[in-house]
């Protein structure tokens, strides 16, 4: 009915701009690649190295289907979609401060506080200071090292190592998230591209926190997609 | 220097404190290298062995730190 009002004009001028409509839809480039392509391309050593924010790097913070990744819960099938941890700029202030904890006995001259000890008491406490200086490296690099979070294209699992003497890990199943959001704000992190991911869930754990990760928006992408994808599963019966 | 009213050398009580001290903290140096070696099995990345040797140097030096602290003081 509403073709009548158009004029042949206009019709042909909507036929001209279809081709490049369909063309747009379909390019690749314009849009972020699906995750069920990329488990496709990642079950191929080759093409797995083409995939952005694929990296060999074990300090990365942002590994899109890492390799060379296990957890001691993984089932054999399971594959690691996403491999995230804190951005390592968020490491920034611990460094300063060890570098300063590094340097500060050699202006010890400078501030007569030990001076009442013998010399051996005084170097016996220079020893300790740096056997601090150690735990605190040592503190700070583990605690983010080991606090990660693992997408696979079955759940999240989120390993907490908070200090040295406790850990927690706790995961979900993609089909029981609700929600997710993705917070980016301040200078640093808008510079540097991090931040924090919020995931709900219907699971025991009912709240998930991915904080100060790399490319937040493009893990809320992944977990989008294998929702979607997860849904696909359901409706065709490949619930495994 | 001594103690005033009982007239006792400091040192030998600083002495113990940090022999003390440093007993706990090579308790605390094996706690990270069971922790360590605890997580390295929970998590495989492909930096374990470098990071199990630092644990373990800590604690050598923890260890070394007290032998020396017992010879010298």
């Amino acid at each position: 009915m509403g073709d009548i009002f158009v004029g042949e004009k206009h019709k042909e001028e909507e036929k001209a701009k279809e081709p490049n409509m369909t063309h747009e839809v379909k390019d690749p480039e314009k849009f972020h690649t699906k995750v069920e392509e990329d488990i496709k391309k990642a079950e191929k050593p080759i093409t797995r190295e083409h995939i952005p924010g694929h990296t060999h790097n074990p300090l990365s913070a942002y590994d899109y289907f890492p390799d060379n990744i296990d957890f001691e819960t993984r089932e054999r099938e399971e594959k690691i979609v996403l491999f995230l941890r804190r951005h390592p700029i968020t490491n920034l202030k611990w460094i300063l401060v060890t570098v300063l904890l590094l340097i500060a006995p050699f202006f010890l001259g400078a501030f007569p506080l030990l001076d009442f000890l013998p010399g051996n008491f005084r170097f016996i406490a220079v020893l300790g200071w740096y056997l601090g200086t150690m735990a605190y490296i040592l503190e700070n690099f583990l605690s983010w090292y080991f606090n990660v979070y693992i997408v696979t294209d079955e759940r999240i699992i989120d390993i907490d190592f908070n200090n040295l003497i406790y850990k927690e890990v706790s995961d979900a199943n993609i089909d029981r998230i609700q929600d997710v959001t993705y917070k980016m704000g301040g200078v640093a992190r808008t510079f540097f591209n991090y931040g924090d991911v919020e995931i709900q869930t219907a699971s025991e754990v009912p709240n998930f926190e991915f904080a100060a990760v790399p490319q937040p928006d493009r893990v809320a992408k992944v977990l989008q997609d294998l929702r979607i994808e997860e849904e696909q599963e359901k409706l065709e019966g490949r619930v495994r | 220097m001594t103690i005033p009213i009982i007239g006792v050398s400091v040192f030998p009580i600083i002495k113990i404190f940090v022999v003390f001290a440093l007993g706990l903290y090579i308790a605390f140096a094996l706690v990270v290298v069971r922790q360590v070696q605890l997580m390295t099995d929970t998590l495989e990345v492909g930096f374990e062995g470098p990071l199990r040797f630092l644990a373990i140097m800590h604690l050598l030096f923890a260890i070394a730190v007290l032998i020396f602290a017992l010879i010298i003081l």
